[in-house]
């Protein structure tokens, strides 16, 4: 697939409040299968929208719900900041 | 394909399909009344419920599956979903597949009714939580889902059983005249790269259908490639199909819900209205239960409630339970006076027992009262979000919190709440680790000890801390051996821990009823039976061989001893009143000597040895080993052997006295007493560590499975007894 050529971040690693458009997922990774059954998908756009008080799960707004996951999962998915 | 299902000759079966949270079960509950009962299938610890409904008047057998977001399945847990709905389980599939959706969230819930699609069972749709549609402020076109679909869709408030008749009828409906969801079309190499993985095994004699191929190559690590077996045969051909999946420029890891998805979008298209904002409501709650401070206020206010009904609110009932069982036991101990052995197996076996099982009751119904409402509040996904961070490095998660609590009350309702972890491998940490929470019973062994050795030497304040330390030393070891289990022994493959954040809701008296009905009939039925075998048994090895002769031989011993003190016929008068002192010293000590030759004291004289190394007496190992069905028996069990009588509770005076005073009688250590420190100590640190609850092992025999329970027993026991004898061997050389 196709790559921007700003480096991607990972969604573990981006900002409370910040939105993003999700760009790839780790391969041959059950896990990774696991995060794309839940709609985690390229294209899809998502947003933290809140992070726990101890700094992990990190709590993401998909399509006006909400799913949490634990930083070192959400690192399986690439993401591109949006405005 | 066979035509419409003929139940006349057997009743038809349908099958409950639905993402976590969905309402399956408030569903399953309104179709079948509480006409229902737990399934257990060997090797998988979830739990599947079938039940009865009538349509018409034919008997439908309905089965409610776990909750799953794919049919992607990495352990046997996850596996029987889609077991059950092949046929693999013994059982023919379902006729047809009822798919429970949250109408709220209907595009991810549609993966699974996509992939079950490729099944080709019949099924109906059903678009639940209706009411929280227009909340949303969304709207629905049910009639076009349907078009698009191609079987009925039917929208229900199954909380409140708005809709439950339309489903019945539609259910009934769909059993005469089957509907299917078309398979989705797979570009060319999907069918391919799943005709290679079919071919390859067919050669082995080996016949996986379509789904379960696809499956085997979608799933990176399959649950289904364990159960076809030929490993060396499957991986490179599961290795060229995922070749060919890449090759066409898709990630084989997501290429199925890739593919899923964009079939799904087109099927909704225009069938959704509205931009699904997130409800304001709960926004703003959250704000304040997943704040860091508030939140964390919050949530230690809760655990406080729950934990306090267990440890204090229960106690008043189960001291109910109690006095009952020996009012029960005074009633019919008198009308079996003449058979003495009959007369104690039915009062200190059989009554005793069932006592022992009815008193878990309370606590067990408390915390499914507590969970009910905590799930259906969506309240325990926050505490869970809350909590995660302190435990995900040992293997366990967020959801650990409430059942590792309840142990500190009690191990039973601990092992059981665990069912709210619904990962497989995380729920079984859970269990295992709970049984080291320091629970009730534990306390009075701690009192008794620390009140008798440490609080005279060492004065209340380090007493106080020492009881205050005793409570974490199970939590302490536990938690780095659930490190080190997930590591290296566990071999199910870790799940992400996905936590939904449901809507806030309020919770129905009508569900919380069910739970607690639900929970407390599976523990009488399936573990109470256990738990009262396993007294019985006990019972029996305390009481035989029991011959005659050590009661008048006692008795002669006692009467010599005391001749000297006073008057032959004063010490006879005495005697022959079985109310005065001098009889009941009588009684104890006859009890201690049956007790000394009962085949459990004879195995605990026997077994000395293995505790010497912890400095224990033989009398400390036979209540040491007496105690293994139940550790709160430990203070009577002490009472008896050191002649006291049953009657003692930790606080007595009597007792303190006496084991401070114990001495070694023979071996090495002749003259020197028995309870030093390190003893103490060691013997405390045994009791933290040891899992002495036959009731706990029944409990997680019936959760998970008897290998697990005799598993946990062991390495419990062997981790106590490690415990206890570096203890006495590093103290008792400082
Ligand atoms: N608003 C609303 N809530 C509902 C409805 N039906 C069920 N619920 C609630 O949804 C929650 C989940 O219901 P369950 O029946 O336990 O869901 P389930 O699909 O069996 O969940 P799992 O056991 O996790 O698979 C409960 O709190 C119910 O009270 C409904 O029609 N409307």
């Amino acid at each position: 697939m196709e790559v921007n050529a700003a480096p991607l971040k990972t969604l573990g690693k981006i900002a409370h409040g910040q939105s993003v458009e999700i760009m790839e997922i780790s391969s041959d990774c059950g896990r990774a299968g696991r995060l794309a059954a839940l709609g985690f998908l390229p294209g899809r756009r998502v947003r933290i929208s809140r992070i726990a008080p101890l700094g992990d799960p990190i709590s993401i707004e998909m399509d006006g719900q909400e799913i949490s996951l634990r930083r070192s999962e959400a690192d399986l998915i690439g993401v591109k900041e949006i405005a | 394909m066979t035509a419409a299902v003929d139940t006349k000759k057997r009743p038809a079966r349908i099958a409950l399909l639905g993402n976590p949270n969905t309402g399956k079960s408030t569903i399953f509950n309104r179709l079948t009344g509480l006409r229902q009962h737990i399934a257990n299938y060997p090797g998988i610890t979830v739990e599947m419920k079938t039940g009865a409904m009538l349509v018409g008047d034919q008997q439908v057998e309905v089965l409610d599956l776990p909750g799953a977001y794919s049919l992607a399945a990495a352990s046997p847990d996850e596996r029987v979903v889609m077991d059950a709905l092949d046929g693999r389980m013994g059982k023919r599939p379902p006729d047809l597949i009822v798919c429970v959706l949250d109408a709220t969230n209907l595009k991810r819930n549609l993966l699974l009714v996509s992939q079950a699609a490729e099944l080709e069972i019949p099924m109906l749709v059903v678009l639940n939580q209706w009411d929280a549609v227009k909340r949303n402020g969304l709207r629905i076109d049910a009639d076009l889902l349907a078009d698009r679909l191609g079987v009925p869709v039917v929208t229900t408030v199954a909380k409140r059983g708005g809709g439950l008749e339309e489903l019945k009828k539609a259910i009934s409906h769909s059993l005469d005249e089957p509907r299917r969801i078309p398979r989705i079309l797979w570009p060319e190499f999907i069918d391919e790269a799943r005709d290679i993985v079919r071919n390859g095994l067919e050669e082995t004699g080996n016949d996986v259908t379509g789904p379960e191929a696809l499956r085997m190559i979608f799933d990176t690590d399959s649950a289904f490639a364990d159960k076809i077996g030929h490993r060396e045969k499957l991986k490179p051909l599961l290795k060229s199909a995922r070749d060919r999946i890449r090759s066409h420029g898709m990630n084989p890891a997501s290429a199925e819900p890739v593919l899923h998805y964009r079939h799904i979008e087109a099927v909704l298209d225009g069938v959704i209205e509205g931009d699904g904002m997130v409800a304001r409501t709960r926004d703003s709650v959250d704000a304040l239960l997943l704040n860091r401070f508030w939140g964390s206020l919050i949530f230690f206010a809760v655990m406080y409630v729950v934990f306090q009904s267990l440890y204090a609110w229960a106690g008043p009932v189960m001291d109910l339970i109690e006095a009952g069982t020996g009012w029960v036991q005074d009633l019919v101990s008198p009308l079996l006076e003449g058979t003495p052995v009959l007369q104690s197996l039915v009062s200190d076996g059989i009554i005793a027992g069932v006592g022992g099982v009815i008193v878990f009751l309370p606590q067990i119904l408390l915390l499914f009262f507590f969970i009910a409402i905590l799930e259906d509040t969506g309240y325990l996904a926050r505490a869970a979000f809350l909590m995660d961070k302190l435990f995900g490095w040992c293997g366990l998660n967020g959801k650990s919190f409430v059942p590792l609590l309840s142990g500190y009350a009690c191990a039973i309702p601990g092992v059981m709440a665990a069912r709210t972890l619904e990962d497989p491998k995380a729920r079984l940490t859970t269990i295992l680790m709970t049984p080291f929470m320091s629970c009730s019973a534990r306390l009075p062994i701690y009192v008794l000890l620390i009140g008798a050795f440490v609080e005279p030497v060492y004065g209340p304040l380090v007493a106080g801390w020492t009881l205050f330390l005793m409570h974490f030393v199970g939590a302490v070891v536990a938690m780095p051996m659930a490190w080190f289990m997930n590591r290296c022994i566990l071999k199910i493959k870790a799940q992400p821990f996905i936590l939904e954040m449901p809507d806030y809701r309020v919770p129905t008296l009508r569900n919380v009823t069910i739970r607690m009905w639900e929970r407390g009939r599976a523990f009488l039925i399936q573990a109470g039976t256990v738990i009262l075998s396993i007294s019985i048994i006990v019972w029996a090895l305390l009481y035989f061989p029991r011959p005659d002769e050590v009661a008048a031989k006692t008795r002669e011993a006692f009467i010599a001893e005391k001749s000297s003190a006073m008057p032959a016929d004063a010490l006879a008068a005495e005697l022959a009143n079985p109310e005065s002192d001098l009889s009941h010293k009588l009684d104890h000590r006859i009890g201690g000597a049956y007790i000394e030759q009962s085949y459990l004291g004879q195995f605990g004289k026997a077994v000395q040895p293995v505790f010497d190394p912890a400095g224990f007496d033989w009398k400390i190992t036979v209540g040491v080993l007496s105690s293994f069905p139940a550790r709160e028996v430990i203070i009577a069990t002490m009472g008896i052997i050191y002649n006291l009588g049953a009657d003692v509770d930790e606080g007595s005076d009597d007792l303190r006295s006496i084991i401070a005073q114990e001495k070694w009688h023979e071996g090495p250590r002749k003259g020197q007493p028995v309870y030093t420190l390190p003893v103490v100590i060691g013997l405390m640190v045994f009791f933290a560590l040891c899992m002495q609850c036959g009731a706990t092992v029944a409990v997680i025999a019936k959760e998970l499975s008897w290998k697990w329970a005799v598993a946990s027993f062991a390495t419990m026991t062997v981790i106590a007894w490690v415990a206890a004898v570096l203890i006495y061997q590093i103290g008792s050389r400082l």
